[in-house]
């Protein structure tokens, strides 16, 4: 019986060892190739405008842009539609099809992100290049293009948070606010939502995680042009340009010959460890957000 | 008056973007069907490419993905069910714990690119293996780990505490009940936890294209070392980006459907299960 004690126990431990290691092997493993980068560009490393490996330059903010730009049009589009969709779900609508709205928003996160970038190389491109025709745009392959693409696709993660988070107000609280003479709408406009509000944060939080952190479909659509630093941050004027964001960098043919010139190599895993420290920082807040949410009612 | 039209135009709004959403979804899929229904025949998955995908079948890509996903499920399934042990049981009134979440939930919002980078120095350049559907497997099994893991946890909590007071009621040890307790108890969850993980891993294209899958000339890997294979995903991405040919587009459809219609039918397997236990949970 001690035998038996001893072989459950260590087995799980185990795995869960080789699992957690596995993990701490790879961020290791990132840390350290892109060390020689950030020694040989510094700070000017995330703040640099221009990439150009054979000169050995490399300078990130480009692509950094790039990423926010389409994550933040990708949430523009999304964040209003989830809420509102999770809205209707939860206040609106009788249970059982509650459950078929939610059926159908899983299939739609279900949906690979290489057939989006289909849709959106066969599809949406087309659409917006005629779109934009005023402007006499180059092409199709805009941020605008990744980031509404984006949008469509961060929809159902938007929207199934934003229904956990107004499902956790307690429903009594509803029923005093209809005691009181609001109609439903004004419930959930005065009560659910301003009630669901960390949570909804939590929703746009990790919506955006989940945009900066998409590759093929935006890879795809994107464009892939290199140095497009704009003259203003505010200016509306690159959206309508091709781009490259970071995960279309690593996504492309420069990862693959990078490995084995060090500098090079440490440059893309430079811009792996931005985009993780990034995403990972952003889904940190969105978690507690989304806890703190879902605790507050318990008590 | 005037509240009652803000009631009906806020209703009216919420409606619709529940209704854009919807349609969005069947609309993709509409689109899917009708453009690739055509090239569905018996020898499109039966035959191997040719000519660059405007003709031959898609046998070896579906082959190749199915081996990628066998391998994920092989190289998954010990490693979350022995973090969802820990966690659950040796775990249970430590601090620990919560960190453990953290690091799950964490994991699952990783760029499924990062795990392509990271294979590709670890498998392909020091292992030396080239490009092979080892790698591709155990990158794919890491990144379903978190589903796996937290629906199993969630299972597991789910177990009706008289189960466990009955166990050591007989005299059950801690191993024991495990063993003939939790685990049984909560195999349902590894299960849907797999078949959610396996809906995610089968679309994925970024961690296995640098590592594990080229587009043509592969056929059943024989060893591990430059043995990558065909796979859907990658099918889809390389034609996606150069093919104007309209047999070629419609057999590219064709495939994306298939791929489509294999992540439907796995999510749609773990639905029953998931919706029971949303049920459970409204009910308590």
């Amino acid at each position: 019986m001690k035998r038996s004690f001893h072989y459950t126990k260590l087995s799980a431990w185990f795995f869960t060892a080789v699992a957690l290691l596995a993990l701490l092997g790879g961020l290791g493993l990132l840390i350290l190739d892109s060390i020689p980068a950030f020694k040989h560009e510094g700070l000017g490393f995330v703040t640099g405008t221009r990439w150009f490996f054979r000169q050995e330059e490399f300078g990130a903010a480009p692509m950094i842009y790039g990423s926010g730009v389409v994550a933040l049009i990708a949430i523009l589009l999304a964040a209003p539609i989830g809420i509102a969709a999770a809205v209707f779900g939860v206040e609106f609508l009788p249970s059982k099809w509650r459950l078929a709205l939610k059926v159908t928003i899983e299939l739609l996160a279900g949906i690979p992100s290489v057939v989006y970038g289909l849709l959106g190389i066969l599809l949406l491109r087309n659409w917006i290049y005629d779109l934009l025709s005023p402007f006499d745009p180059l092409s199709g392959d805009t941020l605008l293009t990744a980031g509404i693409l984006l949008g469509i696709m961060i929809l159902p993660t938007v929207m199934t948070l934003a229904d956990d988070a107004l499902r956790s107000v307690p429903g009594k609280q509803r029923m005093a606010a209809r005691g009181l003479g609001l109609n439903a709408s004004e419930t959930a406009l005065y009560v659910s939502l301003p009630q669901a509000l960390p949570g909804l944060l939590a929703a746009v939080l990790l919506g955006i995680g989940r945009a900066l952190g998409e590759t093929i479909a935006v890879f795809l659509v994107v464009g892939r042009q290199d140095n497009q630093w704009p003259s203003s941050v505010l200016s509306l004027k690159p959206w309508l340009e091709s781009g490259q964001t970071l995960t279309s960098k690593l996504g492309g043919s420069e990862s693959n010959i990078a490995y084995g010139q060090p500098l090079h190599w440490a440059a893309i895993t430079g811009l792996g460890l931005t985009l993780l420290a990034t995403v990972v920082a952003i889904t940190f807040i969105g978690l507690w957000l989304h806890q703190l949410s879902l605790k507050r009612h318990e008590a | 008056m005037k509240r009652r039209a803000i009631h009906l135009g806020f209703r009216a709004l919420t409606a619709l973007s529940a209704l854009a959403a919807c349609a969005v979804l069947l609309g993709i899929i509409g689109f899917i069907v009708s453009r690739g229904w055509s090239a569905l025949s018996w020898s499109f998955f039966t035959e191997e490419i040719a000519h660059v995908g405007a003709s031959g079948g898609i046998y070896y890509n579906i082959m190749g993905t199915l081996i990628l996903l066998l391998t994920a499920t092989l190289c998954c399934t010990p490693l979350a069910v022995g973090l969802a042990i820990v966690h659950s049981v040796y775990l249970a009134e430590h601090p620990l714990r919560k960190k453990l979440t953290m690091v799950l939930y964490l994991l699952n919002g990783v760029p499924s690119i990062l795990f392509g980078i990271i294979g590709m120095v670890l498998f392909v350049q020091w292992f030396g293996w080239g490009k092979s559907w080892l790698s591709g497997g155990i990158l794919l099994g890491i990144m379903m780990l978190p589903t796996v893991t937290i629906t199993l946890i969630e299972r597991i909590s789910s177990i009706p505490g008289r189960y466990l007071e009955a166990g050591r009621g007989l005299g059950l040890n801690q191993s024991q009940l495990i063993r003939s307790v939790v685990m049984p108890q909560s195999f349902g969850g590894l299960i849907t936890g797999l078949l959610l993980g396996l809906a995610r891993a089968a679309g994925e294209t970024a961690p296995i294209m640098f590592t594990a899958t080229i587009f043509a000339g592969a056929t059943l890997p024989s060893g591990i070392k430059e043995s990558p294979v065909l796979s859907l995903p990658y099918h889809i991405f390389i034609l996606a980006q150069d093919s104007y040919d309209p047999v070629t587009k419609t057999r590219l459809w064709g495939a994306a459907l298939v791929l489509v219609l294999i992540v439907f039918a796995l999510s749609l397997a773990a639905l029953p299960a998931r919706l029971k236990i949303h049920e459970e949970a409204d009910h308590a």
